[in-house]
């Protein structure tokens, strides 16, 4: 579903170039559910960017569905919620799904009952008149879900989804995430919450200064390393 | 391709209406114009004259003002507060966004002047009991030209920051107000500065074309040809704009 072939992402300060995704490769598979996982800093937003169409790579390939990342077709594929969403400020929650809905040319009627359904879904129901500036955090990161979720994507890529929820919202977030494995969603994520990422993964790379340095299943790094994934974590950034 | 278009071109139009900005410089302009009967009473026999030549240029300036505030804010807003994720991760094109947040703010600019427009209508019409046809025609000149300039906003905002974009803008209005000027100017000069003046001249726009407000006072209404060459001078200029916007925002990494 998601190809990345030897992506390098560089960025210039002061005329100085900084490497942020260095020679990156990764597929996520029809039906995974893939977790990026790294330090802040590590070019997990960077590479979720890229993959979005948002930043242009510096060399590699990025393929979505046999489509090149940023194409309208690749987009089409896809369903993005970055982190720490924003919406328009006049707009209401309603609003907002059925612009985004506009955008994917959904029509009307079509787009009524996916956007009632889904509000439903991340719990929004009741909120749907609200203007989305009255929202807390956690309203914004249920709304983006919903809104990543209108096209139907055959691939769900969520940028650091569970960050700054309170318990209570990480928990209801995680079933909701679950809940889209199940019915054999393919979802791409980036996380530095590694039990999150442990339960809901089928297979997580670690990313360390732009460069994977270790990927597999969770239970099999488990199993290999004979250490909890987050002592594997904290052990391949200090040696790499 | 075009619900799509529509979807941002109507967004931006109503992010820009809930503007409290856009709301005090429309109700100033309509002050300043609904003042211009007060300017005409105390001219000598010069009623519509002045009423005339204050509304219309009230206009001009109070569209401009929108142009240079909103326009320049348009994409630096959207980037600032992310919500060009929200749009630029959906299967829209650059070129499609860009020209969406153009349409969206000549929506409000038109929208502002017609409400200018008819107060001045209002004005003239309960000063002198009659409106004369260039009336309109020059109203409509003043809404082309925010029009091409929201071009040029639109522009330089791709690049730079809003507070630049707009002193840039206002130095493009001058030199564009000043080209007949530039051009007497450039006859007389140099060799060397005669060609720097003659290339300004071309290469900024001539925003004299679109006043048509001294016309007004003689009713001299434009014929259709002269119309014509407004509005394909208009067209030719705002799409050279607009590609030269897309060009550079297409680049653009958020």
């Amino acid at each position: 579903m998601l190809v990345i072939r030897n992506l390098t992402k560089q960025f210039y300060q002061r005329n100085e170039e900084i490497t942020v995704v260095d020679n990156l490769s990764l597929t996520v598979k029809k039906g995974q559910v893939f977790g990026l996982i790294g330090p802040n800093g590590a070019g997990k937003t960077t590479t979720v960017k890229l993959v979005a169409g948002l930043l242009f790579p510096g060399k590699g390939k990025i393929t979505i569905g046999g489509f090149p990342a940023g194409s309208l077709e690749a987009k089409r594929k896809i369903g993005f919620m970055n982190e720490n969403p924003q919406f328009y400020y006049h707009l209401k929650a309603r609003e907002v799904m059925e612009f985004v809905a506009d955008l994917f040319e959904i029509e009307k009627a079509a787009a009524t009952k996916k956007i009632d359904v889904l509000l439903k879904e991340v719990g929004l129901k009741d909120a749907k008149e609200l203007a989305v500036r009255k929202f807390s955090k956690g309203m914004h990161q249920r709304l983006a879900f919903a809104v990543a979720q209108i096209n139907n994507p055959e691939l769900l890529i969520l940028d650091e989804p569970l960050d700054g929820l309170d318990p209570l919202g990480r928990l209801d977030f995680k079933q909701m995430i679950l809940k889209l494995k199940k019915s054999g969603a393919t979802i791409f994520f980036s996380s530095h919450i590694l039990s999150d990422v442990e339960e809901i993964c089928d297979e997580v790379a670690i990313l360390h200064k732009g460069k994977i340095i270790a990927q597999g299943s969770p239970k099999d790094l488990v199993k290999s390393s004979k250490q909890s994934l987050e002592e594997l974590f904290v052990r391949s950034i200090r040696n790499a | 391709m075009r619900k799509v278009l529509w979807a941002i071109t109507l967004n931006t139009f109503r992010e820009t209406l809930r503007d409290k900005l856009l709301y005090s410089l429309v109700g100033f302009a309509v002050l300043v114009i609904a003042a211009s009967l007060l300017a005409g009473s105390v001219s000598l026999g010069q009623d519509a004259r002045v009423i005339q030549d204050f509304s219309l240029t009230a206009m001009l300036v109070f569209l401009l003002i929108i142009t240079y505030f909103i326009g320049t804010q348009l994409v630096f807003k959207e980037v600032e507060r992310k919500t060009i994720y929200l749009v630029l991760s959906k299967p829209v094109s650059r070129e499609t966004f860009y020209l969406g947040k153009f349409l969206g703010l000549c929506l409000t600019i038109l929208v502002a002047g017609l409400i200018m427009a008819v107060m001045f209508v209002i004005v003239l019409f309960a000063k002198t009991h009659s409106v004369p046809t260039a009336a309109y025609f020059a109203a409509g000149a003043v809404i082309l030209e925010a029009w091409l300039l929201t071009a040029v906003s639109l522009l330089f905002s791709s690049f730079t920051s809003p507070l630049s974009s707009a002193i840039y803008t206002f130095g493009v209005t001058l030199i564009g107000h000043g080209s007949a000027t530039i051009w007497l100017l450039s006859q007389k000069a140099s060799p060397v500065i005669r060609g720097i003046l003659e290339g300004v001249y071309y290469l900024f726009p001539n925003l004299e074309k679109f006043n048509l407000r001294n016309d007004v006072v003689f009713n001299l209404v434009p014929s259709a040809s002269q119309v014509g060459l407004i509005l394909l001078y208009f067209a030719t200029y705002t799409v050279f704009l607009l590609i030269l916007g897309v060009a550079v925002f297409r680049k653009d990494e958020f």
